[in-house]
């Protein structure tokens, strides 16, 4: 049985069809519109074949039998009214442009022929988009995006995995206006169906998702309280469990304060699974480039960094010039030595040491030395390190880290150092999984298309440039995707778009759209998305669910961060996740025994929780005892962290 | 057209450019206007009627025909006229207009066969219909290549009045309610006593009017129409007919918006002309622009045309 017929295939002189394009008429009420696939069926063989051929409808024209508006005027004596009561209707057209999608044979390539034109089935929908390629068979690692929806037909659209992941092609850029075009959801949904269908030949795969918004990604552990009988329909005819991720661990760093967690992620419920992001003198240095601008470093800073790096830092170092030797293994240990140093250059009336001019060594000291400051909570002075489990990386995990309270500083240092050691790891083969995907959202901050080319820029670039053969890959959100570096947008595989801005289509990079598709971009619903992906001959357009974990919003009303704490209440919350009977009263008595010196406190805290002894508050008093004097880094006082902002939107 | 160009070039005769279809060459309309008196129907001398109530739409259905012919080629001084017929009524369901059963076309060579080698009209006669222009006429062709040319455009026609004649007896055999016809209803036998049939001429190269009742015909005023009167004819089946004002002609030709209303002479003529006026003028909407000839062309008849155009054989 053939489907019924829905229009039929027309070409003028002036209106050819070509290989790439095709018109075709419908009736008045043909259940067809922007984005609809269909099929033609010729009825003329080429080379013994019928040809088949897929497109999909961009563009679309009514019109009457008048020649010009005035005709109607006069017709209707001036009066608007009169016509509309008229006996007899004016004929009308419906016309519509499809691009072709595909054309089986796809030898020779001819103009689209006459034909009979038919609304696509779920079965012409794979056929249209060649996942036949990759849905099914041994070789089977469609990725569900979403499903196609079109006059009554229903179908699944998957993304091919070695394009989505590499190695093929790899990365994905969502596009979109602010809280319309659900680009942090439709990322949530992809990872969700990603988890479920890349198969395990494919290996392990797990998410690095950096929360740089509000309260955006922080409850992703939590079920949805609204799921509609759509959204649950969706998900089971895509294949993916309506549930949310059922391994997160989310990493903050300390608030300047130190007593608490730099997240939204705070209430007394949840707090357990926020486990720090600290690093220390090592870990900063590294990546010391990300924060020290090129103007404060020219090649003799460089040298003096370098030589620190390789031979101050983690080993004994013994100079004439100092008192005794040093062992640097955290920023207050610099201090010391640059102190150490100075005095004795000066005490020496010494201009040089080993090549280093002493302005240079002045000019180090207080760079670096602000970097503990500028990033205080993240930069310990202490030296102590909690990280992400680089190594330990689990299958199908997400890692949240939350930088949404850091100073822009702060956040390329953390950028820089999360990412570079991804690509270490999976250079080595030994993150614990094959695949991370780091999702950023707000992209266009740290990859922009203009402003100065930092250190977190080029990494951007490096990865989306060779990412896909480490099974490093980015999904990166923007509001505008004109303000990306079109290296990063060119190398995404894959591109979603949600509702749009009209401003930001009428920039270049969406020249190549029919105006009526570029309209029906700039009214999508919630849930639509319009898919470019290497497989697909044009963009489609399907509709995703909303994503099975509590939203941010939801999730700080259900859970409302803590109140600030007290310093002792900071200790106690903290230490209680490693002994859940210790009390207030405890620790009251053993912070009596340090006084008023919270810095001391707050280390001996974080060096408990770090090593997690058998007797917590023994082990945590003999800290606090054995504590060395408190150091002043630096010249400038501490630029206070970000507060957190309790009017953001959220959105 | 194509088939018979073929046929021809099967035959051996070279085809030569088709230049402009005869019923545009003005040459082959040259009726002269005139003046006909008739008999008043309704009360007893022709009188002026303002239409009483608004428009209102009853019409069910608008049948009309095209026809073309188009000289193909000349063997000697004879041309051979390739003709096509289409005739089609087109229902209204719903503000909508579709074609009622099937649309009727035929194409035919037109030539006189006399005047041609009985070999060649055998070989094109095995190809395509053939229709003598010589058969049957009272005249002998004159041999005049336009005498001969006239004569087949008057063999077109026939085979269009005869497509049309046929759906309107089908009509009245099976129709749903008033069709308007465009022109008149008098050649049908069936039309001219049916009561569901109505017939709109636009073209009044004869007035039907004693010249003194003229200034009354052409002084009528949007809305307005004549008392009925029935038309002579030997040859015509008699009808009902009156004047009806469709549109104010201002300072144009006294003739504009005027058109010709034929029904069977049946019944309360007064209140079936008013009633039939009614229908008509409902029909003024939408216009039939740009046909030039939209100032007494219902939208029906054009949406017709243009549909019989898009199927008329060529
Ligand atoms: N599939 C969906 N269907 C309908 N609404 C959705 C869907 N996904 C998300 N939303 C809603 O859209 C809003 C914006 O989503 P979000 O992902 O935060 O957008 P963006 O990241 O583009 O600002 C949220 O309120 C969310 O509940
Ligand atoms: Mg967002």
């Amino acid at each position: 049985m053939t489907a019924s017929v829905l229009g039929r295939v027309v070409a003028t002189e002036r209106r050819p069809n070509t290989p790439h394009e095709f018109h075709f008429w419908t009736a008045l009420d043909a259940p067809v519109g922007v984005g609809t696939i269909v099929r033609v069926e010729s009825t003329r063989p080429v080379n013994g074949v019928l040809p088949s051929v897929y497109g999909v409808v961009t563009e679309g024209f009514g019109y009457t039998d008048l020649q010009t508006p005035l005709h109607d005027v006069l017709g209707a004596d001036g009066v608007p009214g009169s016509s509309a009561s008229a006996p007899t209707e004016r004929t009308e057209i419906r016309l519509y442009t499809a691009a072709v999608l595909r054309q089986v044979p796809e030898e020779p390539l001819q103009p689209v022929p006459i034909g009979t034109v038919h609304l696509a089935t779920e079965a012409d929908v794979q056929a249209a988009l060649r996942m036949d390629t990759y849905v099914q068979g041994s070789d089977a690692r469609g990725i569900p995006v979403g499903a196609y929806r079109s006059g009554g037909t229903d179908a699944a659209v998957h993304l091919d995995a070695d394009f989505l992941l590499g190695p093929e092609a790899a990365h994905l850029a969502i596009s979109g206006v602010s809280g319309l075009a659900t680009k942090t959801s439709a990322v949530q949904w992809l990872l969700a169906s990603i988890f479920t269908h890349l198969p395990a030949r494919k290996g392990k795969v797990a998410a690095v998702c950096f929360n740089v918004k509000g309260p955006d990604l922080c409850f992703i552990d939590r079920p949805a309280t609204r799921l509609d009988p759509a959204d649950r329909a969706l998900y089971d005819a895509l294949g993916v469990p309506a549930e949310p991720f059922a391994q997160v661990r989310y990493f903050a760093p300390w608030h300047a304060r130190g007593t608490h967690l730099a997240t939204l992620r705070t209430h007394d419920a949840l707090a357990d699974s926020v486990t720090p992001l600290t690093w220390g003198l090592r870990e900063t240095l590294q990546y010391a480039e990300v924060l020290l601008s090129r103007e404060d470093i020219d090649a003799k800073a460089d040298a003096l960094i370098d030589f620190i790096k390789e031979r101050v830092v983690d080993q004994r170092f013994e100079d004439k010039l100092l008192e005794g030797a040093h062992e640097v293994r955290a920023f207050a240990d610099l201090e010391r030595w640059f102190r150490e140093l100075l005095q004795g250059m000066e005490a020496a009336n010494q201009e040089q040491w080993r090549t280093h001019h002493i302005a240079t060594i002045r000019k180090v000291r207080n760079r670096l030395g602000n970097i503990s400051t500028r990033c205080k909570g993240l930069v310990t002075d202490d030296g102590t390190v909690s990280d992400l489990p680089f190594g330990a990386f689990e299958d199908r995990a997400v890692y949240v880290v939350d930088v949404a309270q850091l100073e822009e500083d702060a956040q390329d240092l953390v950028f820089a150092r999360i990412i570079s050691q991804l690509r270490e790891h999976l250079e080595k083969r030994a993150l614990g999984v094959e695949q991370v995907v780091v999702f950023v959202d707000e992209l266009n901050k740290y990859a922009p298309s203009d402003g100065a080319d930092t250190y977190v820029r080029q990494m951007l670039l490096d990865i989306a440039e060779r990412g896909r053969y480490l099974g490093l890959v980015l999904f990166g959100a923007q509001q505008f995707r004109s303000q990306v570096h079109r290296r990063v947008v060119g190398n995404s595989g894959t591109q979603l778009f949600g509702r749009m801005d009209a401003d930001e289509l009428a920039t270049p990079g969406y020249q190549t759209l029919a105006p009526a598709t570029k309209a029906r971009l700039a009214t999508l619903e919630k849930g639509q998305l319009m898919v470019r992906h290497p497989h697909f001959g044009q963009p489609i357009f399907v509709r995703f669910p909303r994503p099975a974990v509590l939203t941010g919003r939801e999730g700080v009303e259900q859970f409302p961060p803590a109140e600030v704490p007290t310093l002792e209440m900071a200790v106690t919350k903290t230490l209680r996740r490693l002994d859940a009977s210790i009390t207030v009263g405890q620790v009251q008595d053993i912070l009596a025994l340090a006084g008023d010196d919270e810095e001391a406190i707050l280390r001996a805290r974080n060096v408990t929780l770090l090593k997690r002894p058998d007797n917590v508050l023994a082990f945590f008093s003999k800290q606090l005892r054995k504590r060395v004097a408190p150091e002043v880094v630096g010249g400038r006082g501490p630029a206070p962290l970000r507060a957190p902002a309790t009017d953001d939107e959220y959105g | 057209m194509r088939a018979a160009i073929r046929a021809l070039r099967a035959a051996g005769v070279g085809v030569g450019a088709a230049g402009a279809p005869l019923e545009l060459r003005p040459a082959f309309d040259d009726a002269a206007p005139r003046v006909e008196p008739v008999t008043p129907l309704e009360g007893d001398r022709l009188a002026v009627r303002v239409v009483p109530g608004a428009p209102e739409p009853g019409i069910r259905a608008f049948l009309d025909g095209i026809q073309r012919s188009q000289v193909v080629t000349h063997i000697g001084a004879v041309p051979l006229v390739h003709g096509a017929v289409a005739a089609a009524v087109r229902r209204r369901e719903a503000r909508q207009l579709r074609t009622w059963g099937e649309a009727r076309r035929r194409e035919a060579l037109v030539l006189p066969v006399a005047a041609l080698e009985p070999t060649l009209v055998g070989a094109l006669g095995a190809v395509i219909p053939l229709v003598d222009t010589t058969a049957g006429e009272p005249t002998p062709p004159s041999g005049h290549p336009q005498d001969l040319a006239a004569r087949a455009l008057t063999a077109v026609q026939r085979m269009r009045e005869a497509e049309e004649l046929a759906l309107l007896a089908a009509w009245v055999a099976e129709g749903d309610g008033p069709l308007l016809v465009d022109g008149g209803i008098s050649g049908s036998p069936e039309g001219a006593r049916a009561d569901a049939v109505i017939g709109v001429v636009k073209s009044h190269r004869t007035l039907y009017a004693a010249p003194a009742e003229l200034p009354l015909v052409l002084g009528l005023r949007e809305g307005e129409r004549t008392t009925a009167v029935t038309l002579h004819s030997p040859r015509r089946n008699p009808v009902a007919s009156w004047y009806l004002r469709l549109r104010d002609p201002g300072a144009r030709s006294p003739l504009f918006g005027l058109v010709r209303v034929e029904v069977a002479p049946t019944g309360d003529l007064t209140a079936r002309a008013d009633a039939v006026s009614r229908w008509v003028l409902a029909e003024r909407a939408p216009s039939a622009l740009p046909d030039p000839r939209w100032d007494v062309m219902v939208y029906g008849i054009r949406e017709c045309e243009e549909y019989l155009t898009a199927i008329l054989p060529r």
